[in-house]
């Protein structure tokens, strides 16, 4: 690459205890997440389900942070040769980078050969405690093979937040006339956010056979979902195009949850005035962040019949746009939610200041003992 | 793409060759040394693992390297097709528009919005991942090797700090026997009494006899200085090699680790905006902007390729001079000692031409 550096945002956490406090900040965050989903689903934004499917997708990405934790554990004090660190996107993210998760991805499909060759934990503490007593020196080497199993046991036990966590279909009901309704949800880890995005949709389903037992339509419709999966579609080019490409299922609500970023005044950069809130704030290490969540929502708002070849006709969905969306930037959703989780100390600090961009965001307050509680 | 299977094995090949040749080096200076140790000469063995050998190995390790980069650009050149195909129709979608544009055109999207290269990105870390741990793998072999021959003249080198103390203990003893001898000589030249001379010249005898022996313990603690000192200067320049094989490797980590990053953020990034824009609000400027992306991805995939060579090449060369200059250096070093033998052996000449000139 001669003159564009295409990698400016990402930064390797090369200092072994701040990637620790890293790993610390988003274990806790990812607990507060389930919190989160349980208080949406208490005021009602969210049904029991969608929380259920959300709560899933939250731990996944909680078990990737201990699984990525366990990888960076010792390696960055190997010395020369081995020596990594975890890369995250510090700007608009805070996120790890897509790449690492990928990796992960191939080492997950790798974990079991890994697991052969690696000594058992319980000779490695063995060892280790030979070296110390023996030698006298810090056995970081069997502390990296012991690390390096933990990761590989992480992944090989599975539920961890790949890049690509391929849709899965629920049932929600039965409309009769042979309709079925299903809840379709699925998540990608975003490549150009950085960003984990879990998508949730709701689709009737007019086919011969139920969408997930149809061996010929499920997996293309897998295949489509996954590859329109990109950041920069709007809601409504993603439904208009399902809905066009498969004409027995008809999209009737998408959601698209950006599970992030994440703000820190100690790790990441941020503009605008998010920046002067973690500032002024002075939060006590562990409690100097605030999380963005973002909803889009598209509705279905009524049915057209379009004629298909000479005899038959296909249903097509109409959406119902933002009606203000004119006025501002086109969303191409029927309305967008944006929220902010954080701790109460930079709350403090954002409610007095209360910059203009942030009147409208939903904030979730977390108390110090964990509570979490909505305002606005 | 199927044949970067068979190039990771052959580099794997060659790193394996390349990894035998380092330890048969490093093997022969540890029996030079273990020969040290028992006293016999070792000069044959050192020359055989010459810096020609050391020039041959580095010149493997290079082309290795050239080839697993090179097999990492042919993965990534099938980006490229990807890009052309979905900014182009395919053949039967030309087909279709010469009946119905509309229906060739909606065709297009379709395939468009069924496109995805995660599985290729996906590809293209875990190849990348593949070739960073085979070149791990050498240079840990590489560093392990170099402490090894470290460790190895570090003993060297205080063996030849006890042999110059010694070396030097020897003279000043040589040294001090010269007034006595003096002394002696200077007695039996005064000395009438025959019975006394015969005694005083036995004692002079006695004391030859034990300089001589001194004299010759000089050159027997010389000449193992010597053989130390040539011993511990080859040492050097194969840490050296190895110091300077591990810096390239290091360096061609690092760089393929980064291109990596930059590919996969590049091509995703292509992808996405290729997607984005032909489906999203400019239709009627898809032409325009797939020229555009397409130049600037062109221009972009040169600019890595480019790089890539470059630095190789630049890395290549500047090996190259480091072994050139290692030689020079080595060369000069030889010429130095050479002048340095000659003008000691003056002076050792001379200082036995003072003591037995009486």
């Amino acid at each position: 690459m001669a003159n564009i550096d295409l990698t400016r945002d990402y930064k390797p956490l090369d200092d072994d205890l701040a990637a620790r406090r890293y790993f610390a900040k988003f274990d806790r965050i990812t607990r507060l997440m389930v919190g989160v989903a349980d208080e949406m689903e208490a005021e009602g934004s969210l049904s029991g389900l969608d929380s259920d499917v959300l709560e899933g997708y939250v731990r996944a990405i909680s078990a990737a942070f201990k699984a990525l934790s366990l990888k960076y554990l010792v390696s960055g004090r190997l010395d020369g040769v081995g020596q990594k660190h975890l890369t995250i996107d510090l700007h608009e993210s805070g996120f790890p980078i897509f790449q690492e998760l990928v990796t992960m991805a191939n080492d997950a499909a790798q974990a079991a050969r890994h697991l052969e060759g690696l000594p058992e934990s319980a000779r490695l503490k063995d060892e280790m405690i030979r070296q110390i007593v023996g030698e006298r020196v810090v056995p970081t080497r069997l502390q990296f093979a012991l690390s390096q199993r933990l990761y590989y046991q992480a992944l090989a036990k599975g539920g961890v937040f790949y890049p690509q966590m391929h849709p899965q279909a629920q049932w929600l009901a039965d409309l009769g006339e042979g309709r079925r309704r299903f809840l379709v949800h699925w998540a990608v880890y975003d490549s150009q956010l950085n960003v984990p995005v879990v998508y949730l949709m709701e689709v009737e389903d007019s086919g011969r056979k139920a969408l997930p037992l149809d061996e010929r339509r499920w997996p293309e419709a897998q295949a489509h979902l996954l590859a329109q999966s990109v950041g920069g579609l709007k809601l409504i080019t993603i439904a208009k195009g399902f809905d066009t490409d498969f004409d027995d299922l008809h999209p009737k609500r998408l959601r698209r949850l950006h599970l992030g970023p994440m703000y820190s005044s100690a790790f990441t950069l941020q503009t605008g005035p998010i920046r002067e809130v973690l500032d002024e704030a002075k939060s006590p290490v562990g409690e100097d962040w605030a999380l963005a969540w973002a909803i889009e929502e598209l509705e279905s708002d009524r049915v057209e019949l379009e004629k298909s070849g000479w005899f038959s006709s296909v249903e097509r969905e109409v959406f119902r746009l933002d009606p203000f969306s004119g006025r501002g930037a086109d969303t191409g959703a029927t309305r967008m939610t944006r929220s902010l989780i954080l701790p109460q100390r930079p709350f403090q600090v954002l409610a007095e200041k209360d910059p203009e961009g942030f009147r409208d965001v939903r904030k979730f307050v977390v108390g110090r003992e964990g509570r979490v509680m909505v305002y606005g | 793409m199927a044949d970067f299977d068979a190039q990771v094995r052959k580099s794997q090949e060659q790193v394996a060759e390349a990894q035998a040749k380092i330890s048969e080096l490093t093997s022969r200076i540890e029996t030079a040394r273990s020969k040290l140790k028992t006293g016999d000469d070792i000069e044959i063995d050192i020359e055989n693992a010459t810096l020609d050998d050391v020039h041959a190995h580095a010149e493997v390790m290079n082309a290795n390297i050239a080839e697993l980069i090179m097999g990492l650009d042919d993965v990534t050149a099938g980006f490229s097709k990807d890009f052309d195909e979905m900014r182009s129709k395919t053949g039967w979608e030309s087909f279709v528009g010469i009946f119905a544009q509309g229906k060739s055109e909606s065709m297009r999207q379709e395939r468009l919005r069924g496109a995805s290269i995660d599985d290729k990105l996906q590809d293209l870390i875990g190849k990348s991942d593949v070739i960073v741990k085979l070149l791990e793998g050498q240079l840990a072999i590489l560093n392990q090797h170099k402490a090894k021959v470290e460790s190895n003249l570090t003993e060297t080198l205080t063996d030849r700090e006890t042999t110059v103390g010694e070396l030097e203990g020897l003279r000043a003893s040589i040294l001090a026997m010269d007034p006595k001898l003096i002394e002696l000589e200077n007695k039996i030249s005064v000395e009438q009494d025959a019975a006394a001379r015969t005694k005083l010249e036995s004692e002079l005898a006695e004391l030859n006899k034990q300089y001589n022996a001194m004299v010759q313990d000089e050159q027997v603690k010389l000449a193992k200085s010597q053989t130390l000192e040539r011993y511990i200067e080859k040492g050097k320049t194969w840490v050296d090699s190895l110091q300077n094989q591990a810096a390239t490797q290091m360096v061609l980590i690092n760089k393929l680790q980064t291109d990596t990053k930059q590919r996969v953020v590049l091509y995703d990034a292509l992808t996405k905006s290729l997607k984005t824009a032909q489906q999203q609000d400019v239709a009627h400027r898809i032409n325009e902007i797939g020229v555009q992306t397409d130049k600037e991805a062109q221009s972009a995939m040169a600019g890595i390729g480019a790089a890539t060579n470059q630095r190789m090449a630049e890395m290549m060369e500047a090996h190259e001079e480091h072994m050139v200059f290692a030689r020079k250096v080595l060369e000069q070093k030889a010429k130095a000692d050479e002048r340095f033998a000659r003008r000691f052996q003056a002076i050792v000449e001379k200082h036995d031409k003072n003591l037995y000139g009486g």
